[in-house]
């Protein structure tokens, strides 16, 4: 630095003390070496900054400001160029990104609460709330208040398992609407799903313990146009967009009318396969409007009072949609089974 | 309900394609599976290849004896040379023929001309069964001799026919008859409805017959109606192709009139063999205990008091609605026929249905609610046709009927449909629709319900119901307009998702196990009385039976690292009335009770509930288990499986009583913490879990956190005692704890722990 320390204030001698400081700064092989030839070239005691400090015409301003000015850039080219140097030279090293990382255990949901939690979550985005009835239902919920027959085959002791007289495990999840409006004054809008038992010997597609999710709506004004809207809005949040639905008339003893709900077929669009049995409809559940004698049975006033409902079979919906063939794995709790949601 | 498409069509006139009517009903009346095809394809021109032929010559194949070789004309300039294997006919026999080209029924098979044993066959003379028109009787079918020869077959037998295959509601009695469904079809497409068949046949005789019903609840109905000089014998093929067609089977001219005219109108009626009748009477009863029938079928069965049975006048002859008796069946040699056209109620109908373990195409009618009205014209089309087709003289008829409901009378408006549909349907429209339905509507929309429809249409939504299912392709998509939204999940079920998915980010998958189990700790668990299988008996108190059974699974199929959590209802037995159903949080894991332990502690975490543990046997195969706040955790004895298993069970509206309203900040940034490890030397009976409880106890506000660091024996720690020490960190949050601070808060802790526990620091 004597040397430097020597040189006078005129323009060759700063082109030199900028070239000095250029190969310097050039030769600098770590962060460490570039700093020392900062602090030599720039720093405070440096040639060029006390001159600096001596300047009092516009020129040398002008002339010191720009070594200065292009002597800074040249350092931050470096330390960026430095950079770029150990990233190659850590990139050489060669590891095999290919190798697994280090295992984080995760388990999984189950399917069924998979697709349980989205349709609440869908019901929950249109303002429903979500329910959670009791499995074992009084003879009255679960058939009496719902105006089922006496004689309906569905009451039988070959169909339903019956705890005692008055007593039976729930066969649909549909005494949740007679509850719920016990418990509620309307206007109501409630989602349930949950387990119900029906004397079905076990197969692919039977199982004596399944899961259904039952919708009510009670309001005024509840129209079966709105029963229709209500379900196709769940149907295109679970199975896409692009679907449609479609009622066709049908019969259960607590709507009238009563419908069962088509979907628009998402694996062939329409057009027909195996699963839609070539129709371009998949079958989904019964549906209706709300019988005015199931608002009596419960003290609400059907002149007042109007609604919709449907009870859909969550596994139907988890088979179809991720093409299970056979419900039974769903109990099985097979880990290679469940892995794979 | 099978309805062979050619019967329907004599009911009603309807220019629709097949498919379209099979679509359209669907949306308005009943589920159509499938439209099959009976007997001859009808594709191209198939039809043409069968047609009527003479026999001209027949006798034995020249190489075969058990072969004809004939000359058949049928209408063509030449006789074609045809090979058979029937012996029932020869020269001048009036059969059926199809020629080669022709196409079998089943669409796969083909005639073509070929050589059989050296002969040429050009063509094939057809059985009923060939032709799917029945069985046959060990030979070619045989037609009327008047026939012409080369006239197309299926111009003078049912060949073939589409039959439309229908799933009809239960609420739909009326539409398990082809009348029934004509009268839809006719709805549906504005074609014309004819009258229902039958009429009277000349009566003969008044023979006196004695009918009683003793119990006109479950037979509101019985008509008797006697026949005589009764020829039993092969019913017709246009009878037989009906009866095939609709899923039934032929068996003889009598049977297939009874079945025929069920299937048409949907009235069930059965035969009688009368010479057979004890007393020639028929009592309508309940069985007397000790009482027995075989059945039609061949079955001997106990009857019981609850079964109505009609009887003669000495024993049961049939089981009302379900069955008739072996006693009284019509066979080849009966001559006199009492027919009985009824009405039975449903509920009598299925429960001896259930009880027999029985199911006929009468009983499914029956159960349904056969309208009352029928069986006067079920009567009326039966003997007409006992006495075309049998030969049957009608000599004398009784009737016992209950009194007569007036039709149900309703008061309708018809903006009420609209309201319900969501979609406006002009007053014209509506009353149309119920007028052709068979309703009556008066001016001021009173509307009279028809007798087949009583059953179903007995207020003004049902008949709401009427008008809307024509128009529920029109309904458009709408929500609900609504006043007030209110949907949120409630704290507990977010609380649950919360401790799912903490228990999924811990490793562990969600298990469904079932709720019927063969066994359970708990010996007041209920039991179903009637269960499936023993394997689902119980109505389980905890999960931990099916999670096990879930991991033995798991450990079968060879899969590793099980871990797995449930979380579910248990039912538990209550005074009176149904049992509570608390939400259980179960879980199974691999590894020893710590490992249970980490994952309880986890959830706790998750929910900022400290636990709190105590040694306990909390079940029956544990070796190592403590209770905690709302249930338990364990570890399992041996179970046959490999490794140590350890299980855990809370019950989760308990636990979230514990849960904190909400959590408030406490600064422990601002001021730095100071850090000490203690160790005591206590007692071995002394829980590591309440020294630390006494720590912050002793410690008060500037406690921070207290960790268990290790327990130790040994070297130094006398005999009986054990050492255990904690890394204790206390902080405050308003100044710099000094190192005077640091030496008081430690004097306080080593002060309570020597005065409760005797416990002496460890230099
Ligand atoms: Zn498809």
């Amino acid at each position: 630095m004597d040397s430097v320390a020597a040189m006078s204030l005129d323009d060759a001698n700063w082109t030199a003390y900028e070239a000095g400081a250029r190969a310097a700064i050039d030769a600098a092989l770590s962060d460490a070496e570039l700093d020392a030839a900062r602090v030599a070239w720039l720093g405070r005691k440096s040639e060029l900054v006390q001159a600096l400090r001596g300047v009092r015409d516009r020129e040398s301003g002008m002339l010191l400001n720009g070594v200065r000015g292009r002597l800074e850039t040249a350092v931050a080219e470096r330390e960026t160029a430095l950079q770029q140097l150990l990233w190659e030279a850590a990139a050489d090293s060669g590891v095999d990104v290919t190798i697994p990382g280090l295992p984080v255990e995760r388990g999984r949901l189950h399917l069924l609460t998979q697709i349980r939690r989205e349709i609440e979550d869908v019901f929950l985005g249109m303002g429903y709330e979500v329910w959670d009835g009791n499995e074992v239902a009084t003879v009255w919920e679960n058939f009496d208040a719902l105006t089922s027959d006496p004689g309906h085959p569905s009451r039988s002791i070959n169909d339903t398992f019956y705890i005692d007289s008055d007593t039976v495990l729930r066969t649909h999840t549909s005494p949740d609407q007679i509850r719920a409006m016990l418990a509620r004054t309307p206007p109501l809008y409630m989602v349930s799903p949950g387990r119900c038992y029906r004397r079905d010997t076990p197969d692919a597609t039977h199982s004596p313990i399944f899961l259904q999710v039952e919708c009510l709506a009670v309001d005024r004004g509840i129209t079966l146009a709105d029963l229709q809207g209500t379900v196709l809005q769940f149907f295109r949040a679970l199975f896409g967009e692009d679907r449609e639905v479609r009622m066709r008339t049908s019969f259960f003893p607590f709507t009238e009318p009563s419908v069962e709900f088509d979907v628009t077929c998402f694996i062939c669009s329409g057009r027909g396969c195996a699963t839609c049995k070539r129709s371009g409809w998949i079958e989904m559940g019964g549906a209706g409007w709300v019988d005015p004698d199931v608002f009596r049975n419960v003290d609400l006033d059907p002149d007042e009072w109007q609604g919709f409902a449907f009870g859909f079979g969550i596994e139907r919906i988890a088979m179809l949609r991720h093409g299970l063939p056979d419900l039974r794995a769903f109990w099985e709790n097979d880990l290679r089974v469940l892995g794979q949601f | 309900m099978k309805v062979p498409v050619s019967w329907l069509r004599e009911y009603v006139d309807f220019s629709w394609r097949l498919e379209e009517l099979a679509r359209r009903l669907v949306f308005t009346s009943t589920e159509v599976d499938r439209i099959v095809r009976r007997g001859v394809p009808d594709t191209g021109d198939n039809l043409k290849h069968f047609v009527v032929g003479r026999v001209l010559e027949a006798g034995k194949h020249p190489n075969a004896d058990k072969l004809q070789l004939t000359k058949v004309d049928v209408g063509e300039a030449e006789p074609r040379s045809i090979v058979c294997g029937a012996w029932n006919f020869g020269a001048g026999a009036t059969v059926a023929v199809v020629v080669p080209g022709g196409v079998m029924p089943g669409g796969e098979f083909t005639i073509e001309k070929r050589k059989l044993r050296g002969e040429v066959s050009d063509g094939m003379i057809l059985s009923e069964r060939e032709l799917e028109l029945g069985q046959d009787h060990g030979g070619i079918m045989l037609l009327s001799d008047e026939l012409e020869p080369g006239t197309p077959l299926a111009d003078v037998v049912p060949v073939g026919d589409d039959i439309l295959e229908l799933e009809t509601l239960n609420n739909r009695p009326d539409l398990t008859s082809i009348y029934g469904i004509a009268r839809e079809v006719a709805v549906l497409t504005g074609g014309e409805l004819r009258p229902m068949p039958g009429t009277e046949p000349e009566r003969v005789a008044d023979e006196p017959l004695d009918i009683r019903i003793e119990d006109l609840e479950r037979c509101p109905r019985y008509i008797g109606r006697l026949f005589g000089d009764v020829q039993v014998g092969d019913s017709p093929a246009w009878l037989k192709a009906r009866i095939v067609g609709a899923g039934m089977r032929p068996i003889s001219n009598v049977v297939d009139i009874t079945n025929y005219v069920m299937l048409a109108l949907g009235s069930p009626l059965h035969a009688f063999d009368y010479e057979r009748l004890a007393e020639g009477r028929i009592v309508v009863r309940r069985a007397t205990q000790g009482e027995a029938l075989e059945t039609l079928d061949g079955t001997a069965r106990e009857l019981d008091p609850e079964d109505l049975v009609i009887a003669d006048g000495e024993r049961p002859i049939a089981i009302g609605g379900v069955m008739g008796g072996a006693n009284t069946e019509v066979g080849e040699s009966t001559t006199s026929v009492l027919l009985e056209a009824a009405n039975f109620e449903p509920l009598t109908v299925l429960r001896s249905g259930e009880r027999h373990h029985m199911r006929t195409e009468s009983q499914t009618r029956w159960e349904k609610g056969v309208d009352p009205e029928l069986a006067g014209a079920a009567a009326t089309y039966a003997s007409q046709l006992l006495a075309e087709l049998a030969g049957g003289r009608w000599s004398g008829e009784a009737e016992v009927r209950a009194d007569v409901h007036a039709p149900a009378n309703i008061a309708f408006r018809p903006a009420y449909t609209e309201a319900v549909l969501g979609l406006e349907v002009a007053e014209a429209e509506q009353r149309e629709r119920l007028e052709q339905l068979g309703f009556d509507v008066s001016a001021d929309w009173q509307v009279t319900v028809p007798t087949w429809r009583a059953r179903d249409v007995r207020r003004e939504i049902d008949v709401v119901e009427e008008v809307a299912r024509f128009r529920l392709e029109d309904v458009p998509l709408t929500l609900p307009r609504r006043q007030a939204m209110f949907g949120r999940l409630k704290h507990e079920q977010r609380l649950r998702r919360g401790i799912e998915d903490v228990l999924v980010g811990a490793g562990f998958y969600e298990a469904y196990t079932y709720s019927l189990q063969p066994s359970d700790p708990d010996p007041s668990a209920i039991e179903l009385p009637v269960p499936l299988s023993s394997q689902q008996r119980l109505l389980r108190t905890t999960l931990a039976v099916g999670l096990l059974s879930a991991a033995r699974h798991n450990v079968d199929s060879g899969n590793e690292r099980i871990r797995l959590f449930e979380v579910a209802h248990v039912y538990l037995p209550q005074q009176g009335g149904v049992p509570r159903e608390p939400w259980r949080l179960g879980g199974i894991l691999q590894g020893d009770f710590f490992a249970a332990k980490g994952a309880v502690e986890a959830v706790f975490s998750a929910l900022q509930v400290e636990p709190r543990f105590e040694r306990a046997r909390p079940i029956e195969q544990a070796t190592v288990g403590a209770t905690v706040q709302s249930g338990w955790v364990a570890q399992y004895g041996p179970l046959g499986l490999d490794g140590e298993w350890s299980a855990f069970e809370l019950e989760l509206d308990e636990l979230f009583m514990l849960v904190p309203e909400r959590v408030l900040y406490r600064d422990v940034v601002s001021y730095p913490p100071l850090r000490l490890d203690l160790a005591f030397v206590v007692d071995e009976g002394v829980p590591a879990g309440e020294l630390a409880a006494a720590i912050r106890e002793a410690a008060g506000e500037e406690l921070q956190a207290v960790r268990f660091l290790s327990d130790y024996r040994g070297d130094q720690i006398p005999d009986g005692k054990k050492s255990i020490a904690f890394a204790v960190a206390f902080q405050s949050a308003q100044r710099t704890l000094s190192d005077e601070d640091g030496a008081r808060l430690r004097n306080v802790v080593v002060e309570a722990l020597g005065s409760r526990f005797d416990a002496s620091l460890r230099a």
